[in-house]
């Protein structure tokens, strides 16, 4: 990737330890969630990944912990903060699901009726929770306003929770979602370069 | 902030005033890296909106791709140096 970082203040050539120091202490900063907060809850969900996750599934599980805990470090009056940490929840609840329905299905071959029942019974509970899914994320269609343009549609798509806002909403949402989705960035890579400087 | 204060000046009514919806998109604007906008120009809002995707997805793509490069030192680093410099950067 040509572009690393789009901090304007260039890297120190020491390597410096403290991530935060990177950010410009800019006004900017004031409607971005606090960078120490944001260190907190990723640091936190890191350290009990590299005790707990085995290696294969680490990169996924680091992907949401890194959405996670960006939501969570965020302002919860935030549509999107609430909207990513419900995509999140709901997410973990379908796969739990489907491993509960994938151990019933392979555990019971010969489908004796009570055991048949239960697993029918698991395949209808986890297919209304998928079609409930569906429901909701069709019924939460992007309805364009009057006089927004196009490219919103796209807009709504990428920003969590944005197919139920208003125009103008949308447009706040957008802003403290890039905010905060760079101070995200700019932590990773200051841990990258932490855990790289480190050997 | 302003745009929440000009929407409380429309009692009742739900309208929002283009001058508001261009001074969010100005926001918006001013939020965009360099590389991808001259930050002066005014620039069609239809343009912001289509940049500000193209940055969201940029950033998507460095968090997965940051996420894989952590996994990776994860596995490999030497925990004990990168707690403490953690620690202190978090204590400083």
């Amino acid at each position: 990737m040509a572009v690393k970082r789009t901090a304007p203040s260039p890297p120190t050539p020491r390597p410096n330890p403290n991530p935060n120091r990177r950010a410009p202490a800019s006004g900017a900063d004031a409607a971005s969630p606090s960078k120490r907060m944001l260190a907190f809850h990723f640091i936190r969900a890191l350290a009990r990944i590299h005790r707990s996750t085995p290696v294969p599934r680490r990169t996924r599980t680091i992907r949401r912990a890194a959405y996670s805990s960006m939501a969570r470090a965020a302002n919860p009056r935030r549509v999107w903060s609430r909207a990513l940490l419900q995509q999140m929840r709901a997410r973990r609840a379908t796969t739990r699901r489907a491993a509960v329905l994938r151990r019933s299905v392979s555990a019971a071959p010969a489908t004796p009726p009570g055991g048949g029942a239960r697993s029918i019974a698991g395949e209808d509970e986890s297919t209304t929770t998928l079609a409930a899914l569906a429901r909701t994320a069709a019924a939460a269609a992007p309805h364009r306003q009057a006089g927004e343009p196009a490219r919103a549609d796209a807009l709504r798509r990428l920003v969590p929770g944005g197919n139920e806002m208003e125009y103008s909403n949308l447009l706040e949402e957008t802003a403290d979602y890039v905010r905060c989705l760079r101070a995200q960035v700019q932590l990773m890579q200051g841990l990258v370069d932490l855990f790289s400087a480190g050997r | 902030m302003s745009s929440r204060r000009s929407r409380s000046r429309q009692s009742g009514s739900s309208r929002i005033t283009e001058e508001q919806i261009s001074d969010l998109v100005s926001k918006l604007q001013d939020l965009l890296p360099e590389a991808r906008l001259q930050s002066n120009a005014r620039v069609p809002s239809a343009r912001v909106l289509q940049e500000t995707c193209n940055y969201i997805r940029s950033l998507h793509r460095e968090v997965d791709d940051l996420s894989e490069r952590l996994s990776e030192l994860l596995a490999t680093s030497d925990m004990s140096s990168a707690q403490e410099a953690i620690i202190r950067s978090l204590l400083m």
